[in-house]
């Protein structure tokens, strides 16, 4: 993770910066001087986030957020807008993770995993658009969706149909961002298998299991959340001002076969 | 970008003596990278190595024949141990289906599909002699997933080149050798100088103006650098939202 100059005094929300990719985002954002807004649920955990943040000398605080709140949303936007008078990138990090056959899994676990990874998404494009316009800058939004957005994955198909629902969301969300001026890039990331919790909760954290994740990926190593923030502090910055509805896929060669 | 993201680093650009190829080149170099640029054009080569700096060097070469390469990578060689190709060289034209020739068919094939392939393997036996790994880039096309008429032969060519990218992305994985495509939309170069911006831009692009070429420089940079060191098989897309509709 070494800092991106573009990222300078850039305004950020960044969800699900309490762990994974979306802390380690919130790190090199402020590393490279942005001004970042980190959000979550569990107040603990992002009071660490805020620490890290401020360990690195940047600017920065974590608010606690339910991104499937509305109101939520409006808080974190109005936050950006009054403390750091303006809001340039949102990054749709959060994200809930489930393993469980097609006929095990509930309407209730499909309406969990729906809830904070589609409309969570969807909030965040839409009230960020709504605090960028008033910024009157442009700005960037960045929607982590998954390798599971672009291909299947036994056991998994909840958690495909939200990632693919991300992809297609932020396809339809770059068209309307172009049309808006300044204009609003949208952009999709894919992970492949980081080890995160979301992977250690799962299937349990075992070397084992991180040797099997690295005999799979082609590059024969381990994702790790700073690869993610690598590409994100790319969509998110100036460094791909021309790119927009794009899916960018991060996996060390997984999807590739 | 931090400025010398790429210091001391050894890169070739084929097709790196105007339009796209240069940009890269240029931006190569401003990060540290030493660099060797290819090119049909002898007199347009030396001047644009003189433009990126002392420590770039010019080397002739058609990418499609296997005789031009050695001196591109005697001339790589020379600067150190290579780590970034960007398989650049590549031409365009219209021609509709039944009045191609299979001359020029294949022209463009050799320059855009075998010229890559080339690109590919000789990187491939300099990053493996080294045993450090690299970063291969091939330049594919937002041609190379859509198309348009009159356009069999390059659509083609481009959409081999991404499934190439593909395949060696798989094949060379495991010595670290990365292998990535950036597929570029309507950007303003020789190539698309032909267009009306103020009239194509809003009928294609929904950003509604073409790229600069610096801006798929910017990409080109992401993909050559270690930030994207476990991206490998990908498809990098900068097109203003072109594919996205």
């Amino acid at each position: 993770m070494t800092p991106i100059d573009d990222l300078k005094d850039k305004v950020a929300i960044i969800t699900g910066a309490t762990k994974g990719i979306g802390r380690s985002t919130a790190i090199l954002f402020a590393r490279s001087g942005a001004k970042v807004i980190a959000t979550g649920r569990s107040e603990d955990a992002g009071a660490e986030s805020a620490a890290m943040i401020q360990a690195e000398g940047g600017e920065g605080l974590f608010i606690r957020q339910d991104v499937t709140s509305e109101a939520d949303w409006k808080k974190v936007c109005d936050l950006a807008l009054s403390l750091y008078e303006g809001l340039d990138i949102v990054v749709n990090n959060a994200g809930v993770f489930m393993v469980k056959p097609i006929e095990e899994t509930s309407e209730d676990d499909f309406d969990w995993i729906y809830r904070t990874n589609v409309e969570g998404t969807f909030l965040g494009i839409k009230y960020g658009f709504d605090a960028m316009r008033k910024t009157g800058r442009g700005g960037s939004i960045v929607n982590v969706s998954s390798l599971m957005g672009q291909v299947g994955f036994p056991g998994a198909s909840a958690y495909c149909a939200t990632k693919g629902a991300i992809t297609g969301l932020t396809k339809s969300a770059a068209l309307e961002g172009a049309d808006i001026t300044p204009q609003i890039r949208v952009n999709s990331l894919h992970p492949g298998v980081i080890w995160t919790e979301m992977i250690t909760d799962q299937f349990g954290g075992d070397e084992a299991l991180q040797q099997a994740f690295i005999d799979e990926t082609p590059l024969k190593m381990i994702g790790r959340p700073e690869h993610m923030a690598d590409a994100i502090a790319y969509l998110a910055s100036d460094q791909s001002s021309y790119v927009t509805g794009s899916e960018l896929t991060v996996d060390g060669g997984r999807g590739a076969d | 970008m931090a400025s010398q993201d790429l210091a001391g680093k050894v890169a070739i650009v084929t097709g790196g003596t105007r339009g796209l190829g240069l940009a890269c080149a240029q931006s190569l170099a401003n990060a540290g990278a030493n660099v060797v640029i290819t090119g049909l054009n002898e007199e347009r080569g030396a001047a644009a190595a003189q433009s990126i700096g002392a420590s770039t060097r010019f080397v002739r070469q058609d990418v499609s024949k296997s005789d031009d390469w050695p001196a591109v990578m005697t001339a790589a060689a020379e600067l150190g141990d290579l780590d970034i190709m960007i398989a650049n060289a590549g031409i365009s034209n219209f021609i509709p289906i039944d009045q191609m020739d299979l001359q020029s068919f294949r022209t463009l094939m050799n320059i855009n599909l075998k010229g890559a392939f080339l690109s590919l393997k000789h990187a491939t036996q300099a990053m493996r002699s080294h045993g450090k790994g690299g970063s291969i880039i091939m330049m594919s096309s937002v041609m190379g997933r859509m198309s348009a008429p009159a356009n069999t032969h390059y659509s083609a060519s481009k959409a081999g080149v991404r499934l190439m990218m593909k395949a060696a992305a798989l094949e060379l994985g495991a010595e670290n050798i990365r292998v990535n495509a950036v597929l570029p939309g309507l950007i303003h170069s020789d190539m698309t100088a032909w267009l009306d911006e103020a009239e194509t831009a809003p009928a294609f692009v929904p950003v509604k103006r073409f790229g600069l070429a610096s801006e798929i420089a910017d990409t080109v940079l992401f993909a050559a650098s270690d930030r994207s060191k476990f991206m490998t098989g990908t498809e990098l897309v900068v097109d203003g939202g072109l594919l996205a509709r």
